[in-house]
Parts: structure tokens; C-alpha cells; sequence
């Protein structure tokens, strides 16, 4: 199976670091969200991955390879960066030939990944004439032409209309479900919530975060217990008895930090309090990253005072 | 990687582009209707029935420079460098490809111009052109050709060095029109070894100045070579 490994990976432009120190791996099997607010250096990470850019100092390669090393890469590597890469006076199906001549890939899968994307009806027409989401599509499409183990996505959901989103979503389960290593890269949290399985956060071309995507959150936003009862009195003896603090809301609900259904679910029930409705308030990811950022903010603040 | 995909791919973009293939048929339009033109004003005490004939090479120089240009150009919009360079990683071996994708077309409409250029040149010169040798015309229709295609290639070069199909034709195209002409008159100076002038000495009949036809022709096949040697190592060396 084929790792992406980056290694003390830093790449410097004009003085300023883009990258700096960086160090990961990404694992097949599963889809790994590459996180990070606009310029934080994940297309930079990406292009130095590719080997498009040359690193200042660190290594970055692919199933333990550099990717200039590799025989034909896009059997091996599948990559979207810019939308824009097609030229705009040929037709997508001969963007895609070309590419797939260049590495000895079929014809016939330009023709299946223009179906299996959705642009079979307009492959014969010019890409000048497609919208941003087509020719996202258009890219997608160029990442799966050789059918490859690795794939990297920068922002592949970005023009994308909202089927198109759906459609991208299932499409990384299912690679990733093959065995496929899949790095995708966002700035959207409830995007990259609704498909990754692990995380990679980058800030300042730093390393934040390294973690399976649920305890990225778990360690950072406290678990809350959504209730609504018909006692509320009862409610509150029972939860205060074992030390859970219960807040009435405006609405008429209550809401029980650090606290899970199951304890309360049983509490509850134990104490004969009627329950109209019990959630668990699942931490989000956006939360989680505002979190790790903010206390990313405040310690390079103090460090420049100190 | 080998070479043969990746020239074959270079090919495949240059066809399936439509304004190469009419910058490429420019190519012999311009070189037979100046050449036909020039046919029927003959007159002059320095006339070169040769040159008269290949007068059209002039423009048609200018066609091919757009074609070699647009060709390389067209990798440096947008991001498709990023997504050739992630298809081809060896960056030497993709620019090798580049040009040879460009010079074979330049060089085979070269040899068809040269060929229509000579038959529709002499016709137009009619008696006059009575005093050229086989030998001077082959020469003439080959060195047309070859003229044609390493004047391509030198923009190729160029081309991605500047990393822009504007910055070069606005470096070349003012070159080849004005300061050529004006000083091309201007023989046995250092303009006798601009690419352009060398290199059309292949299309004189009378030699005067220090290069030959052949020794003109080689000249600018250096300015070619340095300028896609620059190229290669401008693609090679620099983030993508």
C-alpha cells in the first residue's frame, strides 16, 4: 500500500516560510482532511508533494519515492490543483488523451472517467465553454485517468454545484474504500466533516494537528446533552444529585455540559423525570478548529511579547 | 519515462489546438503569396532571382514564430505546466519533446513550402529566374525549410524563458520587422549574424558578406540552440 510521506518538509519564498518543518503521513484506506485557513501552505505542501516546486530543506515522497522518480506517474498519483489547467480551445476528451498518451493510459479512460465524472455529454465540446464546476469535474477527472492509489485534491469542491458536492463526497468514501490513499484539502470544516476520516492542520505552514478526525474533536469540544423534560425540578435534583449542572434554555430545553445520553438517558429514567426529547450535542469540527486555532493564536502572540 | 509517449502526447495538444494548425498553414500562404509578389517586381541593379523567389520566407518566418510561440505558451497559463509537469515529471525530457513536436510539423510544412515557393516563384519571375542551377533551387526549397523550423525553435526557447507568448512576439516580431530591416542593408557588420540575416543567406544567390549560405544557416542554428539550452534549464530549474 502506498503512504505519502512528508518529512521536516520546508519551503521558503523570498525569506518568508511557506511550509515550515512539516511533517506527516498519509495513510491508505481512509480520507484524510488537509486543513487550514488560505495561505496556511496546504497547495504549497501539495505542489512540493508532486514535485512541481523544490523544497528548501526536507523530502516529500510517495510509496517512499520522490515523484519525479516515479516511471509513469499518473498510474500511480492522481492530482487536482488549478481548474484552470485545461487549455480553453481544446475539447476536455482531447485534454484528457493527451495526458493519458503521455503516460501510456488507454484512450478508453478518458472516455469512462469523462462518464464516470458526468461529462460525457459535453466532452467533445471546448472547455472554454464549460462552467467552474465542469471543469473541477474536468479535473477530477484528469486525477482518476490512471486509475491511481494516491490522490490529492486541492479544494475539490470549490464552484462545485450542490449535487456536485454530494457526488464528491461519495466519490472519496468509495476511493478511500478501495484501499486508496486520498488527501483533500479545504478551508470549508463542514465539508471536510462530511467526508474525512482523518486530519491534517496546518497553520502558518506549521503542523497543528495529526489526529483520526473524532478525536480531533473530542479533545477540544466538550461533549453536551441536549433534554426537554415535563419536570423540570425533577430533572434538575436528579442531575444535580450526580454533579452534571443543567441549563434551561429559552426555548424550553435544557442543555447538560460534559455529559453523555447514556449516563443522563439512564438517570433520567432511573428517577421516573418524563423525557420528551435527549441528544447528544456532537462537538463539530468547525468548533474543534476554532478552538485549536484560537489557542494557536494566543501562543504565537505571547511568544512575540516574550 | 520514455520519449516516444511523451512526444506523441506534445503532438496530440499541438493538433488538437485549432489556431496551431492555422498558424501552421500560415506558414506556406504567406511564404508563396510574398514570393509571387515579389516575382513580378524584378527590377533593381542588386536583384537575386533566388531571393525573389524565397521573398516570401520573411513572413512566413513570422507565422512560425507564432506557432512555435503559441505552442509553448500555451503550458504557461493558467496551471497546465502543473498538471504536464505532474504527467511528465523529468522536465528535460518533456521540454525535448516540446520542441521536436514542433520543429517535425515546422520542418515538413518547411519542405511543402519550399517546394510550392519555388514553382510559384520562378513561374513569376518568368526568363528571369532562367539563370538559377538545380542546385540553387534545392537549396533554396531545403534552406527555406530549415530556416523555417530552427527560427521556431529559437522562439520555442525563448518562449520559456520568458514564460510568456506576448513578452516573446513583442521581443521577436519588432525584431524581425524593424531593426532587421533597417539595419539589414548595413552588410559586413554584426548584423550579418543576427539569427534572421545568417540564416537567410541560405536564400541568396550571390554571397556577399562573411557568411555563407551554409555557414549563415549553422549561425542561426546556434541562436536556436542557446536559446532553447535557456529554455531547457529555465523549466528545469524553476517551481512549476
Amino acid at each position: 500500500m502506498t503512504s505519502i510521506d512528508v518529512h521536516a518538509l520546508t519551503k521558503e519564498y523570498g525569506g518568508r516560510r511557506a511550509v515550515d518543518q512539516l511533517t506527516f503521513t498519509v495513510r491508505p484506506g481512509r480520507v484524510t482532511g488537509f486543513l487550514g485557513p488560505n495561505g496556511a501552505g496546504k497547495s504549497t505542501t501539495m505542489r512540493l508533494v508532486l514535485g512541481l516546486d523544490r523544497p528548501t530543506s526536507g523530502s516529500a515522497t510517495i510509496g517512499g519515492r520522490p515523484y519525479a522518480t516515479l516511471r509513469e506517474p499518473l498510474r500511480h498519483v492522481g492530482a487536482l490543483l488549478d481548474a484552470e489547467a485545461a487549455h480553453g480551445s481544446r475539447t476536455g476528451r482531447d485534454h484528457l488523451r493527451a495526458l493519458a498518451v503521455s503516460n501510456r493510459i488507454p484512450q478508453r479512460r478518458a472516455d469512462e472517467v469523462l462518464e464516470e465524472t458526468g461529462l460525457a455529454l459535453v466532452a467533445r465540446r471546448r472547455v472554454k465553454t464549460y462552467s467552474l464546476g465542469m471543469r473541477r469535474r474536468l479535473g477530477m477527472a484528469a486525477a482518476l485517468l490512471g486509475d491511481p492509489e494516491v490522490v490529492m485534491l486541492d479544494e475539490p469542491s470549490n464552484g462545485l454545484d450542490p449535487e456536485g458536492i454530494v457526488w464528491i463526497r461519495g466519490l472519496l468514501r468509495r476511493l478511500a474504500g478501495e484501499g486508496r490513499t486520498i488527501l483533500v484539502s479545504s478551508h470549508l470544516m463542514n465539508e471536510t466533516a462530511s467526508f474525512a476520516d482523518h486530519l491534517v492542520v496546518l497553520g502558518r505552514g506549521r503542523l497543528l494537528a495529526d489526529t483520526p478526525m473524532r478525536e480531533f474533536i473530542d479533545a477540544r469540544v466538550r461533549p453536551r446533552v441536549r433534554i426537554r423534560t415535563t419536570d423540570a425540578t425533577g430533572l434538575r435534583t436528579v442531575l444535580g444529585r450526580h454533579g452534571y449542572d443543567a441549563v434551561e434554555h429559552e426555548e424550553g430545553h435544557w442543555s447538560v455540559d460534559h455529559a453523555r445520553v447514556d449516563d443522563i438517558g439512564r438517570l433520567a429514567s432511573g428517577a421516573g423525570v418524563p423525557i420528551l426529547e435527549l441528544a447528544a450535542e456532537e462537538g463539530t469540527l468547525e468548533q474543534a478548529y476554532l478552538e485549536l486555532t484560537g489557542s494557536e493564536a494566543e501562543y504565537t502572540a505571547q511568544r512575540q511579547e516574550a | 519515462m520514455e520519449f516516444t509517449p511523451v512526444l506523441h502526447s506534445e503532438w496530440l495538444k499541438i493538433r488538437t489546438l485549432r489556431s496551431l494548425v492555422a498558424g501552421l498553414c500560415a506558414v506556406p500562404a504567406a511564404v508563396v503569396l510574398f514570393s509571387a509578389l515579389a516575382g513580378l517586381d524584378s527590377d533593381g541593379p542588386d536583384f537575386d532571382p533566388l531571393f525573389s523567389v524565397f521573398f516570401g520566407v520573411s513572413f512566413g518566418q513570422i507565422a512560425a514564430i507564432a506557432f512555435a510561440t503559441s505552442a509553448v505558451a500555451a503550458e504557461f497559463r493558467g496551471g497546465a505546466l502543473r498538471a504536464t509537469l505532474a504527467a511528465v515529471p523529468r522536465r528535460g525530457r518533456w521540454f525535448a519533446a516540446k520542441a521536436v513536436a514542433i520543429a517535425v510539423p515546422v520542418l515538413v510544412v518547411g519542405l511543402v513550402t519550399g517546394g510550392v515557393a519555388l514553382a510559384v516563384g520562378t513561374a513569376a519571375l518568368g526568363t528571369e529566374a532562367d539563370g538559377l542551377t538545380v542546385g540553387e533551387e534545392l537549396r533554396g526549397a531545403v534552406g527555406c525549410a530549415l530556416y523555417l523550423t530552427l527560427m521556431a525553435l529559437l522562439a520555442a526557447g525563448l518562449t520559456a524563458v520568458l514564460r510568456s507568448g506576448v513578452a516573446t512576439l513583442s521581443i521577436l516580431i519588432p525584431f524581425l520587422l524593424i531593426v532587421s530591416f533597417v539595419i539589414g542593408d548595413m552588410s559586413g557588420s554584426v548584423a550579418d549574424v543576427l539569427p534572421d540575416r545568417a540564416g537567410q543567406m541560405i536564400l541568396h544567390d550571390t554571397g556577399e558578406g562573411l557568411l555563407g549560405p551554409w555557414s549563415g544557416l549553422a549561425v542561426t542554428a546556434l541562436w536556436a540552440g542557446v536559446a532553447l539550452g535557456a529554455g531547457a534549464w529555465s523549466v528545469r530549474r524553476r517551481d512549476a
